[in-house]
């Protein structure tokens, strides 16, 4: 692969690299002092905001999950905006842009069997995907600024490059979210194509006995998918804090892992994005 | 002896850690079963048909992730159990 920067760019490359060496050198010197059981004390305790009014689990926000959403979505915003007005002669990034959505519309269009609602699973595929691709590589392979908490959800510290960034759909709220939003769209779907009637009807088939099943087989879709991408998320980026724990905190030789992460963070992504088009499907049909 | 754990915290240490090793290493059997089973019929079929390898390649890590769902559950409950039990 042949890159071309301009003199700007590589610039701004070097100097966030020595940045970035001087910061890990700093952490190497002083965080790998710390035992492991030290290291490891906070990593299940989540940053948590009371908010003044609301009460119970409605009074508690992670402020970490929505600045990290709202990042993701800035990203996406401007990747947008630039693509406004695609050129009748792509060049490269277009092209890459306009092979990922190809490939998911090829998806969507063997697998929806009415013509009518081929567009809109496409809009929501393909919006779940490019989401969830950013912040899986986010939070697989990339370096960045970590809040730890104590155990009551206040900040103890705030560590530079030692942690990747955190990914919001390392967050089950994100992931259950998604989930229950694809069930709802999928069923809304369904009512639309077959009328309400038909609809009620396909929860007594084959026979009106079989309607608990029906109900807990539709019920633990959104369970499954969601705590699936949660699980390889939140697992992936506990591997990467203990591959920087052992490599003492120099991200150098943990970015040849971040191949894994960022592999594995795509081939989530696709699970989600073929599984949400796939349940979308089985309720139309 | 003094300063050391009691009989009872460190009853609970040892069964967080055995009850965490056996979660993670059962929870491992079904999933490397499960893509050793997709595994084996992609690697068949791509023998006879060579011209659809790269169709067969992106489906069967499809459905190893999927087949891959237990085994991270396991990961996270023998992880909750180590450090937030």
């Amino acid at each position: 692969m042949k890159l071309s920067l301009d003199r700007k760019t590589k610039v701004l490359l070097v100097v966030f690299l020595l940045i970035y060496i001087f910061l890990g050198i700093l952490n190497a010197i002083y965080l790998s002092k710390q035992s492991m059981s030290e290291a490891f004390k906070n990593v299940a305790n989540r940053w948590v905001l009371k908010l003044p009014f609301g009460q119970g689990i409605f009074s508690r926000v992670n402020p970490l999950t929505i600045f990290m959403t709202w990042i993701i979505m800035f990203v996406i915003i401007i990747v947008v905006y630039r693509f406004r007005k695609p050129k009748l002669i792509p060049d490269r990034k277009q092209a890459a842009l306009e092979s990922v959505m190809d490939f998911v519309y090829q998806m969507v269009e063997d697998a929806i069997p009415d013509q009518r609602f081929v567009r809109p699973t496409f809009y929501i595929a393909c919006t779940l995907f490019l989401f969830i691709v950013l912040s899986n590589i986010l939070g697989g392979a990339i370096p960045g600024i970590s809040i730890e908490a104590n155990a009551q959800g206040n900040i103890e510290k705030i560590h530079l490059f030692s942690d990747t960034w955190f990914s919001p759909t390392a967050d089950i709220n994100t992931n259950a979210f998604l989930a229950v939003f694809v069930f709802l769209i999928s069923q809304v779907f369904a009512i639309k194509s077959k009328g309400l009637k038909a609809w009620a009807k396909s929860w007594f088939e084959p026979i009106p006995f079989m309607f608990p099943m029906n109900v807990i087989g539709e019920l633990s879709k959104p369970i499954s998918h969601s705590l699936r991408l949660f699980g390889n998320i939140a697992g992936g980026a506990l591997l990467t804090y203990l591959l920087a724990y052992m490599a003492k905190y120099l991200f150098l030789p943990v970015v040849l892992w971040g191949f894994f992460g960022i592999f594995v963070g795509v081939i989530q992504a696709l699970v989600f994005t073929v599984l949400a088009i796939a349940y979308i499907s089985s309720a139309l049909s | 002896m003094e300063n050391g754990p009691t009989l009872a915290e460190a009853l609970i240490q040892m069964g967080k850690f055995i009850g965490a090793g056996i979660c993670m290493g059962a929870g491992a059997i079904g999933p490397g079963i499960g893509e050793g089973h997709v595994g084996d019929g992609a690697m068949q079929a791509m023998a006879r048909q060579p011209e659809l390898i790269g169709v067969l390649t992106t489906r069967m890590l499809l459905s190893q992730a999927v087949c891959e769902t237990t085994g991270l559950y396991s990961l996270l409950i023998s992880i909750l159990m180590l450090f937030v039990l």
